[in-house]
């Protein structure tokens, strides 16, 4: 049996909004915290060295603030959930790798120096919030910049 | 041709990420942020104290040697109100020790006596804070330790630690995304003060706060 309009779209609305409040919330703590910071946990991972992780670390929370607030709003939400579940997916692998190898992460970096969960906890967040985002990106709302610039 | 639905949608993407990226540098430059907690033995006083002190600091500055004084007698006086925290701040272009001298230190607290050999830096600042960069590392840190009983190889040992400089980078990147340019700069309550002068004047807000904590 199928979702009833109105449901599929409140679905999408709420998915939505848990992926990009946690986008905003997470590129907020670290634009808001020294940029080493989140360096010194992106090089954890063992995937890039020292100066490429502080590159990432200037660049990544800038990109996740406003990809939360953009799908917050609902602008381009069918590009921006797409964009939301890339980079879940990438956060998933670079964990999933880092899992396998035994790596001692002891902060993952996902929201500046607050504390995090294990790497299997945040791993199988991760998941949960990669399947809201395929339901963002599958549940047009009317509640979305997106409607209302259709109804102008 | 973008249609006009596209376009209006680009100027709102626009000016959120316009306006999200001017909030968040407002916040920063007027320290909104919360400021991050400095490791347990260069904090002294209760947890809840009321009135919150942080101060970036150079043990080669001689400004700081003299604000070091000013707080000491501040948490004589109002001891359960106050609570300070010391972030390092070595100005490396004028002080070519004082990022050793701020790890030292670090290390001397691991040990237990992040106090009193800060107050042995403070105190022979002229002495090892004047000595060239080409001249080699200053004998005063070995003395200090030498003076405070501490094992001076594991203090070598932990300066050398790639966590301990770690720490000391952390603290200077803090510094400068909330705009420190000099020594020593305090936040008290978040309200920022360089200066002992400008420190006693923003201590001097909280003056209600300060004495009703310290009331037996």
């Amino acid at each position: 049996m199928s979702a009833k309009p109105e449901t599929k779209e409140l679905i999408g609305l709420l998915s939505r909004l848990a992926v990009a409040g946690v986008f905003a919330y997470a590129g907020l703590m670290k634009a808001l915290a020294p940029a080493e910071e989140f360096a010194y946990a992106i090089e954890s991972y063992k995937v890039l060295n020292a100066q490429l992780s502080l590159y990432a670390a200037y660049v990544t929370p800038w990109i996740e603030l406003w990809a939360g607030l953009l799908l917050a709003a609902g602008v381009f939400t069918r590009a921006n959930a797409l964009f939301a579940g890339a980079m879940l997916l990438f956060f998933e692998v670079m964990l999933g790798q880092a899992w396998l190898r035994g790596l001692p992460i002891t902060s993952c970096g996902c929201f500046g120096s607050g504390g995090s969960n294990s790497i299997g906890v945040e791993f199988a967040q991760n998941l949960v919030f990669l399947a809201l985002a395929w339901a963002a990106y599958k549940f047009k709302s009317r509640w979305s910049a997106d409607s209302y610039a259709e109804t102008l | 041709m973008i249609d006009q639905k596209k376009a209006r949608l680009l100027a709102l993407a626009g000016m959120i990420i316009f306006v999200s990226t001017i909030a968040v540098l407002l916040a920063r430059q007027f320290n909104f942020v919360p400021e991050r907690p400095s490791p347990e033995f260069r904090t002294f006083g209760p947890a809840g104290a009321p009135v919150q002190i942080y101060e970036y600091t150079d043990f080669a500055c001689p400004a700081c040697r003299h604000a070091a004084g000013k707080l000491d007698e501040m948490v004589k006086v109002f001891g359960q109100g106050l609570r300070v925290s010391f972030k390092h701040y070595p100005l490396l272009n004028i002080h070519p020790w004082s990022l050793h001298a701020a790890a030292y230190a670090d290390c001397a607290g691991a040990q237990g006596k992040f106090k009193e050999y800060a107050a042995l830096l403070f105190e022979g600042q002229e002495s090892w804070g004047a000595a060239r960069a080409e001249g080699g590392e200053p004998k005063d840190f070995a003395a200090y330790a030498g003076k405070l009983g501490l094992d001076w190889g594991k203090m070598q040992a932990c300066s050398n630690d790639p966590e301990t400089l770690k720490i000391l980078k952390l603290d200077i990147a803090e510094a400068e995304l909330k705009g420190v340019n000099a020594t020593p700069t305090f936040f008290v309550n978040g309200k920022r003060a360089v200066g002992s002068g400008q420190l006693i004047d923003q201590a001097q807000k909280f003056d209600n706060l300060l004495r009703k904590a310290a009331k037996p």
